[in-house]
């Protein structure tokens, strides 16, 4: 009887030390779960897989920053795409700043230092809060920032996503720095009905994100952030320090990537998915091929 | 059907994350006997702490697992991996099953036997070891078996705290609103399930005393 | 109320007594189950303790082997108390013989018989020896070393029993009871079993019984035990024409064949 039990311990014990987590034959790209996050990542993986002799396999739609970052942390994806600033508050705990350049420098230091992570060349966008109103407003009262919208905004209705009415770095912020005030209280909608509701002019002002493929769309126009309130949101790709070791011709790739993308591609890009319902891998293809990143 | 082509086509991620998977149903069972089973042990021999252990364990098993991994994330170095927390987690759920059934086991050995063995001049440990494990192990081996598939139940929900394993699958599933990839999580876990309720199940047969 | 002497409580010149009781008392949650307890068992001699129920006479069994720990007085294993003693050895010095029997049902009869041999240590082979020698003293076929105790009857398991309590051949025997759960027929076998078994191995054994009639037959003294006292002390020969009120009330509940008993007739 003691026989089996040592057997099935030692069939148990291997079973475990088989289970740790080791793909050093491919690179696992990972992405939270909405459109610009795998239009990312998919971007990777294709920009990987063009350019090198790995396969990459992908392990998209996970549920949010902290799920990504412990996948990574565990060794479970090699690459994700972050954003500056969520990293510096959401992950790092520290307060936001609004110099692009030093939060960009901070948050890879500090990944580097705490968790063997790094962080490859910012890729050109900030997908930082956007205040958005429409096109014909802009141009009818000349409006091009928000301190010039700031006399206008007492008689507009607003609406907001729930995330940014809580947040202190939200509407509170805002209001405080640019001196807001609306006589009528802002609207908590549905993040995806906003900028139709702008549209069909049920309000005036919306707090939606700066890539969002409907601000072409619909012609609407972002309001610029003059007095810097907004922390910057550069889109980055979050790299295991492991997996470039084991595989240095990676950031060769993603460097590759550096300032290819700007506002209004990525709005564009989003649209393509969002809008026009075409598949995600096709539009990462077309964006890559016409950006010359691929043979 | 579809699920299934989907899952041969995916294979090496549905190993990977049944592998997962089963690092932390592993892990966390295997901590779980280490303290579990001593602890039935002492309170079979020493009725007086039976109360306050079997108690305690029957508290944890009532609290929602979300929620109890939710009370964890604050804990240093346990608390910054989610799959160690997850592990730790998985544990404590699993302490009340092998607790009490290591302390019915224990009990459950005839008095007799156990009387005559003390009055040859067994050691106590002699006594635990040579007569009274070996006696209990299939009772024991009954609440291991209820312990492990609860775990491999409660692990699916990790994967929502970032721990890995056969649950993002589902997770991710949900968010994609594909039924495919949903079922490419719950399929295998329900047959991890099943493999073990019957392996250990097997197994104790073989280990009933006579 | 003291114990009244009799020839038989005289211990034989120049020999200590292989066990003895002296003014022991055992109280458990209020309850006295032994009070003034005074006996001596002396080497070779089978000491019976009888009496019915609660009489104390499986505690005083337990006291021996330290199972049970007396509230006052000592008792001495060959004239050591054995409070002082080493527990385990004192115990794997003991033979031990429960009516349960209480053998492992995981081990199988050979390893049942061999495990005081075994945790004391000796070589494999001479444990086989022994565990051979002891079923042909219980009269057992060589087969059943390797079969399991539920596949014995109650009868060969009891046999087991007694030569388990035999394996590393010990002084003393406990017995209690050890035939109470078996078919008189088979009953009746095993002790003359018992008998022959003595008349060439002469252990000291204090066996417990409420049994006046295997008393007679196994005992060379039987002590008579009330409600947690010792009544008295007498042989079977002198138990029969007892004058003590309660040894009489046994003779009269046991009614016919007493005397054939007491000559260890085996008709």
């Amino acid at each position: 009887m003691n026989r089996s039990v040592i057997l099935v311990l030692l069939v148990v014990a291997s079973l475990l030390a088989s289970c740790s987590p080791s793909h050093s034959d491919r690179i696992v790209v990972g992405s939270k779960n909405f459109t610009e996050s795998f239009l990312l990542a998919e971007i990777f993986a294709q920009l990987i897989e063009a350019n090198t002799h790995l396969k990459v396999e992908r392990r998209f739609y996970l549920a949010g920053t902290y799920i990504c970052q412990q996948a990574i942390l565990a060794g479970r994806i090699d690459l994700y795409p972050e954003y500056t600033g969520t990293a510096l508050t959401a992950i790092l705990k520290e307060n936001a700043g609004s110099d692009k350049q030093a939060v960009y420098h901070k948050v890879k230091r500090e990944y580097e230092r705490r968790f063997q992570l790094t962080l490859g060349p910012a890729m050109g966008f900030n997908d930082t809060f956007a205040m958005e109103i429409r096109g014909d407003d802009a141009r009818r009262l000349n409006l091009a920032t928000l301190s010039q919208a700031a006399a206008f905004i007492p008689h507009w209705r607003a609406g907001f996503g729930y995330e940014f009415m809580e947040r202190p770095d939200g509407y509170r912020g805002l209001a405080a720095t640019y001196g807001l005030h609306f006589e009528e209280p802002p609207r908590v909608m549905d993040l995806g009905l906003l900028a139709r509701a702008l549209k069909d002019h049920q309000i005036d002002l919306a707090a939606g994100n700066a890539t969002d493929g409907l601000i072409p769309a619909l012609g609407l126009v972002v309001l610029a952030d003059d007095r810097h309130y907004f922390p910057p949101y550069e889109a980055v790709p979050v790299i295991r320090e492991q997996s470039l070791q084991q595989h240095p011709e990676i950031a060769d790739v993603l460097g590759r990537l550096a300032d290819k993308i700007s506002d209004v591609e990525m709005q564009r890009l989003n649209y393509a998915v969002d809008g026009e319902h075409l598949d995600v891998k096709d539009v990462a293809r077309e964006f890559l091929k016409r950006k010359q990143l691929v043979p | 059907m579809n699920v299934f082509r989907f899952m041969v086509q995916n294979h090496q991620q549905v190993l990977e994350l049944t592998a997962e998977h089963l690092r932390l149903v592993g892990f966390s069972t295997l901590f779980a006997m280490l303290i579990g089973i001593p602890l039935g042990i002492v309170i079979a021999h020493r009725p007086r702490f039976n109360q306050p252990v079997l108690a305690g364990a029957n508290i944890i098993q009532t609290i929602p697992s979300l929620a109890l991994f939710g009370f964890l994330l604050p804990l240093p170095w346990l608390g910054e991996r989610s799959d160690r927390l997850a592990i730790l987690a998985l544990t404590l759920y699993a302490l009340l099953p092998i607790i009490r059934n290591t302390y019915t086991g224990i009990k459950g050995v005839d008095a007799s036997v156990v009387e005559a063995g003390r009055g040859m001049g067994l050691t106590e440990s002699q006594l635990l070891f040579q007569v009274e494990l070996p006696l209990a192990v299939s009772v024991i081996l009954s609440g291991v078996r209820v312990a492990i598939v609860i775990s491999v139940g409660l692990a699916t929900i990790a994967a929502a705290i970032g721990a890995g394993g056969l649950g993002e699958f589902i997770f991710r599933g949900l968010a994609m609103v594909d039924n495919r990839v949903i079922l490419a999580g719950a399929i295998p876990a329900a047959l991890l399930a099943l493999l073990a309720d019957f392996g250990v199940g097997w197994l104790e047969k073989r280990l009933q005393p006579r | 109320m003291e114990s009244p002497v009799s020839l038989a409580n005289v211990p034989t010149e120049g020999s200590i007594p292989v066990i003895e009781f002296r003014d022991v008392s055992y109280r458990v949650a209020g309850t006295v189950v032994l009070s003034g307890f005074n006996l001596q068992v002396q080497r070779g001699e089978t000491l019976v303790l009888l009496g019915r129920s609660g009489s104390g006479k499986t505690t005083s069994l337990k006291l021996v082997n330290r199972l049970v720990a007396p509230t006052a007085g000592k008792i001495l294993v060959k004239g050591v108390p054995n409070s002082e003693d080493d527990l385990i050895r004192l115990r794997r010095g003991i033979g031990y013989v429960i009516q349960e029997v209480g053998l492992f049902p995981h081990f199988t009869i050979e390893r049942n018989i061999g495990l005081v041999p075994k945790i004391e240590g000796w070589a494999p082979g001479k444990i086989r020896a022994r565990v051979e020698e002891l079923l042909k003293l219980i009269g057992l076929p060589q087969e059943i070393a390797v079969r399991y105790p539920h596949q014995l009857s109650g009868g060969q398991r009891q046999r087991v029993g007694v030569a388990r309590a035999l394996a590393a051949d010990p002084e003393i025997l406990l017995m209690d009871e050890p035939f109470g759960a078996l078919d008189p027929l088979t009953r009746d076998e095993l002790q003359r079993e018992f008998l022959l078994l003595q008349q060439r191995l002469h252990k000291t054994v204090l066996f417990v019984t409420h049994d006046l009639r295997e008393a007679m037959r196994l005992g060379s003294r039987i002590a008579l035990m009330e409600a947690g006292r010792l009544m008295t002390v007498l042989s079977p020969g002198e138990f029969l024409r007892s004058t003590d009120p309660m040894a009489s009330a046994y003779v009269r509940a046991f009614g016919e064949g007493l005397e054939s008993a007491a000559n260890r007739e085996t008709s």
